[in-house]
C-alpha cells in the first residue's frame, strides 16, 4: 500500500480501547474530514500469554485454561483443545461423549451469534437489539449452568477423553424448551430493520478474491461467496453423520455477514435437534479416567482445526514425553479478521462506518491477543 | 420500507422484565453450580491430590491449629478463594469425596484476610 501524504488539517482518532463499542482493542484512524485515510490496528490490551502458560501446566489444567482463550465461545475452545490432546494420546472417545460435545459446541455457536447481533446493534446505536439479544442469551447461559456448572466458563467440561460429566437429567428437554424460548429473539433479529439496512448495506465490502488473499475464514469468508467450513471439509466428532447446510452469500458486505449469522443459528439448531434425537446411551469419558492425562505417554505433534463461530480455530501441540506440552500454538480466527482485513476495510471508509465494519467482522480481542 | 421491527420494539415496552428483583427474588441455582467449597476433614486422607491438580495453586496443604493437632495430626487443604477459579478439578480428583463445591456463591467480602480459609473452617 502506498503511504498517504499527510495534509494540513488531517487528524488522528482512537477507536478504543476505552470506546464503549470497541472491546479491548484499539484502532488508530487517520482522518481527513469524515474520511478514513489510514487505519492502524493496535492489539495487545488483553494478552494473557496462554501459549506459554500451557507449556507449564498439564493437559487437564490447560483444558480449564482453554475456556478463557475466547470468552464468548468457551465450549468450542474446550472442544478444540480436548481434540488436540485426544489425538496425541490416541484416546478413543465414547460415542455419547461425541454427541454431547457437538450439542454444546453448537449451543455455544448460537450464543456467540446472539452476542454478535447484540454488539452490532450496540455499535450502531440500536440499543433495543442489544438488550433483547443479551437477555435471550441469558436463557442459554442458564442451560450451560445447568449442564456444566458455570454460566460462562464451563471449566474444561469438554475435556481430553470425553466430557467431565454426563448430561444431567432432563437436559435434552431443557435444551428443546430453550429453543422455543429463544425463537422470539431469532425472529426479532431476522426482521428487516430500516436502521440496519442503512448502516450495513454495501458497507465494508470484502470481495471473494480479497477474502481469500487476506486469510478470512468462517462466516466472513462465507459471506464473500466461498463455501468453506471445516465441519464439512475436514469433519471432526460426528459432523459427517449430520445433515446441515452451509449458508453462503455473494455480496461480501456487513449486511450479508449478519445474514450469514442468522442462517447459521438456524443450522446449528438443526444440528442440536438431530444430535439429541440420535444420541446413544453409555459412557461419557474414556473408562476409569480420573482428571489426569498421562501426557508422558504422548509423543509427536498435531495440528487440530475446528470450525468455531468466528471462523477457523486451530491448535498446534508438540509432546516430547514430558508431563506438559513442549509447545502449544493457538490460531485464533479473529487474528486475520482484525489485523489485515479490518485495516483493508477501514481504509477509505467513513468514520461513522467504523463501528459497523468493526463489529460486522465478529471479532474477539481475547483470541487476537491470547 | 418495512417497519415490522419497530412494532416489536413497542411490544417489548409492555413485556415483563427478564430480570428478577434481587435479593427479594432469586433465580434457581442448579445442582452442578461450582461455588464455595465444603470440606469434610474426618474423611480426608491427606493425599494432597487437590493441591497438586489446582492450576492456580489456590490449595495449600497446611497443619491445623495447635489445639486440634492431636485429633488431626496430618496436613489438610487450605483454600485461597482469591486465587480459586472454581474449576472443581479438586472435587473430581479427591479419592474420598471429602472436598466438594457447593451452590453457595455469596462470596463477596470487605475483609481481604477472610478469603484464605483454614481447613477447619471450610
Amino acid at each position: 500500500m502506498t503511504e498517504i501524504e499527510e495534509k494540513q488539517g488531517d487528524f488522528e482518532m482512537y477507536f478504543g480501547p476505552a470506546h464503549p463499542g470497541s472491546g479491548n482493542f484499539s484502532v488508530r484512524v487517520q482522518l481527513r474530514g469524515e474520511r478514513v485515510m489510514k487505519a492502524v490496528v493496535d492489539p495487545g490490551y488483553l494478552h494473557r500469554g496462554f501459549e506459554k502458560l500451557m507449556e507449564y501446566r498439564e493437559p487437564m489444567q490447560n483444558s480449564v485454561l482453554s475456556d478463557r482463550i475466547c470468552v464468548l465461545e468457551p465450549l468450542q475452545w474446550n472442544l478444540l483443545h480436548a481434540e488436540a490432546v485426544d489425538t496425541l494420546m490416541g484416546y478413543d472417545i465414547p460415542e455419547r461423549a461425541k454427541y454431547i460435545r457437538v450439542i454444546l459446541a453448537e449451543l455455544s455457536r448460537i450464543q456467540s451469534h446472539f452476542i454478535w447481533y447484540a454488539v452490532m446493534s450496540m455499535g450502531t446505536g440500536f440499543t433495543t437489539g442489544f438488550n433483547v439479544a443479551m437477555g435471550y442469551r441469558d436463557y442459554m447461559l442458564d442451560v450451560f449452568d445447568y449442564i456444566t456448572g458455570g454460566r460462562l466458563y464451563p471449566a474444561g467440561y469438554i475435556c481430553p477423553g470425553g466430557v467431565r460429566k454426563d448430561l444431567p437429567e432432563k437436559a435434552e428437554k431443557k435444551i428443546l424448551t430453550l429453543f422455543e424460548k429463544i425463537d422470539y429473539m431469532h425472529k426479532f433479529a431476522k426482521k428487516e430493520n430500516p436502521a440496519w439496512l442503512e448502516r450495513f448495506k454495501e458497507v465494508g465490502v470484502l470481495t471473494k478474491e480479497e477474502a481469500i488473499k487476506l486469510g478470512a475464514t468462517g462466516p466472513i469468508l462465507r459471506a464473500s461467496g466461498v463455501a468453506s467450513d471445516v465441519r464439512r471439509d475436514d469433519p471432526y466428532e460426528i459432523y459427517d453423520e449430520l445433515e446441515f447446510e452451509i449458508p453462503v452469500l455473494d455480496e461480501g458486505d456487513a449486511y450479508s455477514r449478519y445474514l450469514i449469522a442468522m442462517q447459521e443459528i438456524e443450522e446449528s439448531k438443526k444440528i442440536v435437534k438431530q444430535a439429541i434425537d440420535r444420541m446413544p446411551k453409555g459412557e461419557v469419558k474414556t473408562p476409569n479416567m480420573k482428571p489426569i492425562v498421562h501426557f508422558r505417554k504422548a509423543k509427536g505433534e498435531t495440528y487440530t482445526r475446528n470450525e468455531l463461530s468466528r471462523g477457523e480455530g486451530a491448535i498446534y501441540m508438540i509432546a516430547t514425553g514430558k508431563k506438559t506440552p513442549y509447545r502449544v500454538k493457538i490460531r485464533g480466527p479473529s487474528f486475520t479478521h482484525m489485523i489485515p482485513i479490518l485495516k483493508h476495510l477501514l481504509t477509505d471508509s467513513y468514520y461513522a462506518d467504523v463501528p459497523a465494519i468493526y463489529w460486522s467482522l465478529n471479532q474477539c480481542p481475547a483470541d487476537v491477543d491470547r | 420500507m418495512k417497519l415490522s421491527v419497530i412494532s416489536e420494539i413497542f411490544k417489548n415496552l409492555f413485556k415483563r422484565p427478564m430480570t428478577v428483583l434481587f435479593p427479594m427474588e432469586k433465580v434457581e441455582i442448579p445442582e452442578r453450580e461450582r461455588a464455595k467449597h465444603k470440606f469434610d476433614i474426618d474423611n480426608c486422607i491427606s493425599c494432597g491430590s487437590c493441591a497438586k491438580i489446582c492450576l492456580n495453586k489456590a490449595i495449600k496443604m497446611v497443619e491445623v491449629k495447635k489445639e486440634y493437632k492431636e485429633k488431626y495430626p496430618k496436613t489438610y487443604p487450605q483454600i485461597d478463594l482469591g486465587k480459586c477459579c472454581f474449576c472443581a478439578l479438586c472435587q473430581d480428583i479427591c479419592p474420598t469425596g471429602c472436598l466438594i463445591l457447593t451452590e453457595d456463591f455469596y462470596l463477596a467480602t470487605f475483609d481481604k484476610d477472610s478469603i484464605i480459609i483454614e481447613p477447619l473452617k471450610i
